[in-house]
């Protein structure tokens, strides 16, 4: 497709707050039914991105196209979910549509002509005269999304569409993610949720020091990340000791600072997990599990991270 | 557990810098401005602003208004009006507080030697004036109690014998039992209303209005303190990638908060009618004027200080203190010629004082509408400068 027409063409995007530089350089490209999984550590530069695409701040330099337009006239172009439950909890599912429709240049007519194909794809429509307040949290997740659409824009922007939502919803919110993608909408989704992201997004791109540190199918980065490697991963009953801690490293096992985790990467992994666990043990490290797994964009995350760290 | 629950609220209010001043600084100044302009609620520290007037120039009325003028404790128009119809019109345009016309020289028995001009709505101020007058006389013309005494005396006793004398000392104990002796002369001073003379009526006028610019900025500012909720809510990013960002948002609601504030304005003068049978039909062109103007002001007040504010919180403590403060300053809650004279002055600078003024010059000084044009150009300018700067910084807030 040719760049003016994509539903977003981003070229050497570079932004600042005074002497910061949060973006540097940084290009990105997402064709008609995309979903670009957009992901990074806090403060990796992801809002700062989405508020370049929204117009928020003034890029120093790089260009930035969303369906083939340039300066305001792209903005028309753009649906945007925030975070946040951005809705008027006051009013109804079908009120807050006629609103957020009216204040996305719609017409009243072409609003009303429009809310049933908004509603029925985000799965809404049944709930149309109900409050927004009194919905549940995974109801307003879908109205949130539905606002955001009923001018059929070539870019939908989801930011964290999934925080604070239990299995099910998230599950129901990916099926309204790929309808909407399927109708030809580019979604760009900026998410912590690595599961939703390998689940859903057939292109993602991992956020460091202003870059995109690396972007593709899911599916690829792994394969070139790890090759056939696979995880041993170990799970301790308790927190490691000292001595615990210099035989883990020694063999090479990388620690999850969220939890009691320590993961090994090994190409040999399938004969080793035995042994290895043996060994462990025998050394008298208290295993509570140990397990082989597939390397997912989890680990080529951490492994992101960890590049981004010793480079600093 | 008792003492964990109070640390958690002393550890709050002290890192919560709205709450901190709600708490702390508030308190003390908003009872130093109420001080101030309560002070004179009692009569003691009130100082008029009153016109000297007199159809019949004597040494008695230049002796008169130079005490006056030397009093201090009023403050006197420049000059002498000659003519009791244009005092009237000071009175009534409100730039002097009452009146004082000299009517005639000490030696007239028959009438009143001054007469008092009072706006009905300010019947205080002729008391006030009236008791200062008779003061500074007493003071300072003791002369002219004294011929008039002795003019009330002689007519008592009829001449000076000794017999005489003895009747004198007995109707002057009469007089003591009775606690006064008016009988045989006219009283020193008179007040008397000017306008139509209907008290109850101009004192509703006032406050009419004065409410009802209270409650305006009260309702305004609690429907501009949205906009700090949708900006936290996430409805201001959906919106700014609209055609029209956030000005649609900051406009329909000022538009909301002027129709808003004038049917909360026809509900109160509706009661005031109702209730007082406050005359609100006579010139309605002039009283809409009015309340699109106050209520615009108003509403572009609160959506400029909701636009500043950074939490609804900040917004909360910042416009209870200009709501507070420019309700007492402006005379929504006492007139402001009860107020020290530098307080009058800066009360000026209030949105109440212009809707007051303008309220008042239409429902009982019958203004007319080149008269309420300070006003209306006052109130229309805060609403458009409150109303871009509502825009403007709505706008601004949206590339931090």
């Amino acid at each position: 497709m040719d760049n003016r027409s994509r539903p977003l063409s981003v070229e050497g995007l570079t932004v600042s707050y005074g002497q910061r530089e949060v973006l540097s350089g940084l290009s990105v490209e997402l064709e008609e039914g995309d979903i670009f999984g957009l992901m990074g550590p806090n403060g990796a530069g992801k809002t700062t991105l989405i508020r370049a695409i929204c117009g928020r701040v003034e890029p120093r330099s790089g260009s930035l196209r969303v369906g083939g337009d340039t300066g305001k006239a792209r903005l028309k172009h753009i649906g945007l979910a925030p975070q946040e439950i951005a809705l008027y909890p006051y009013l109804t599912v079908r009120e807050n549509l006629e609103v957020f429709g009216r204040l996305s240049g719609l017409s009243r007519q072409i609003v009303h002509e429009r809310l049933p194909w908004a509603s029925n794809a985000t799965r809404v429509a049944d709930r149309l005269d109900e409050r927004v307040g009194l919905l549940s949290s995974g109801w307003k997740r879908r109205v949130n999304i539905a606002a955001a659409i009923l001018h059929s824009p070539k870019l939908l922007i989801l930011d964290e569409p999934t925080v604070g939502v239990d299995i099910e919803v998230r599950s129901h919110l990916n099926d309204v993610i790929l309808e909407l993608s399927g109708s030809g909408m580019a979604v760009l989704l900026a998410t912590h949720d690595l599961d939703q992201a390998e689940t859903l997004c057939n292109r993602v791109g991992f956020l460091r020091s202003g870059r995109l540190a690396v972007q593709g199918a899911p599916a690829d980065l792994v394969r070139e990340a790890f090759g056939g490697k696979k995880e041993i991963i170990i799970e301790l009953r308790r927190p490691a000791g000292p001595q615990d801690l210099m035989l883990l490293k020694r063999i090479g096992f990388t620690p999850d600072p969220a939890s009691r985790t320590w993961t090994l990467l090994r190409g040999d992994a399938d004969h080793q997990v035995n042994h290895l666990g043996a060994a462990l043990r025998k050394a008298g490290i208290d295993l509570r599990e140990i397990r082989l797994r597939e390397p997912g964009l989890d680990s080529l995350f951490r492994r992101v991270l960890h590049e981004g760290e010793t480079a600093l | 557990m008792i003492a964990a629950m109070f640390r958690v609220m002393a550890l709050s209010v002290i890192r919560d810098r709205g709450a901190l001043a709600l708490a702390f600084l508030l308190p003390p100044v908003i009872f130093l401005i109420f001080a101030a302009v309560f002070s004179g609620t009692g009569g003691g520290e009130i100082r008029l602003q009153i016109a000297i007037g007199t159809g019949l120039q004597s040494a008695f009325s230049s002796r008169l208004e130079e005490a006056l003028r030397n009093d201090g404790t009023l403050r006197v128009l420049p000059g002498v009006i000659t003519n009791r119809e244009e005092m009237v019109r000071l009175i009534q345009s409100g730039r002097a507080d009452a009146g004082l016309y000299i009517e005639s020289g000490p030696d007239d028995m028959t009438s009143a030697l001054i007469r008092v001009l009072v706006d009905p709505g300010k019947m205080l101020a002729g008391a006030i004036l009236a008791g200062q007058v008779q003061r500074v006389i007493a003071r300072d013309l003791p002369d002219v109690l004294l011929a008039r005494s002795a003019t009330t005396v002689e007519q008592l006793t009829g001449g000076w014998s000794a017999q005489q004398t003895q009747r004198l000392a007995a109707a002057l104990d009469e007089i003591q039992r009775e606690g006064g002796a008016d009988d045989g002369a006219a009283a020193l001073v008179t007040t008397e209303q000017v306008g139509s003379g209907e008290g109850a009526s101009a004192s509703i006028s006032y406050y009419a209005g004065a409410i009802a610019m209270l409650f305006l900025l009260f309702s305004s500012m609690q429907g501009a303190a949205t906009l700090i909720e949708e900006r936290h809510a996430g409805i201001l990013d959906r919106v700014a990638v609209g055609p029209a960002g956030t000005d649609v948002v900051v406009l329909g609601k000022f538009l909301f908060l002027t129709v808003q504030g004038m049917v909360q304005v026809a509900l109160i003068f509706l009661a005031a009618a109702l209730f007082y049978d406050l005359e609100v039909t006579a010139r309605p062109g002039a009283l809409i004027a009015v309340t699109v103007v106050a209520s615009a002001s108003a509403a572009g007040l609160g959506l400029a200080l909701a636009a500043f504010c950074t939490s609804k919180q900040q917004a909360q403590t910042v416009s209870t203190f200009v709501v507070l403060v420019s309700s007492a300053l402006g005379g929504s809650m006492v007139p402001r010629f009860m107020m020290p004279p530098w307080l009058q002055d800066i009360g000026w600078f209030t949105p109440n004082a212009w809707a007051v003024e303008a309220y008042y010059g239409i429902l009982w000084r019958n203004d007319a509408m080149q008269e309420l044009l300070p006003e209306l150009s006052l109130l229309a300018s805060l609403a458009a400068v409150g109303l871009v700067a509502s825009l403007a910084v709505s706008r601004w807030r949206l590339s931090l």
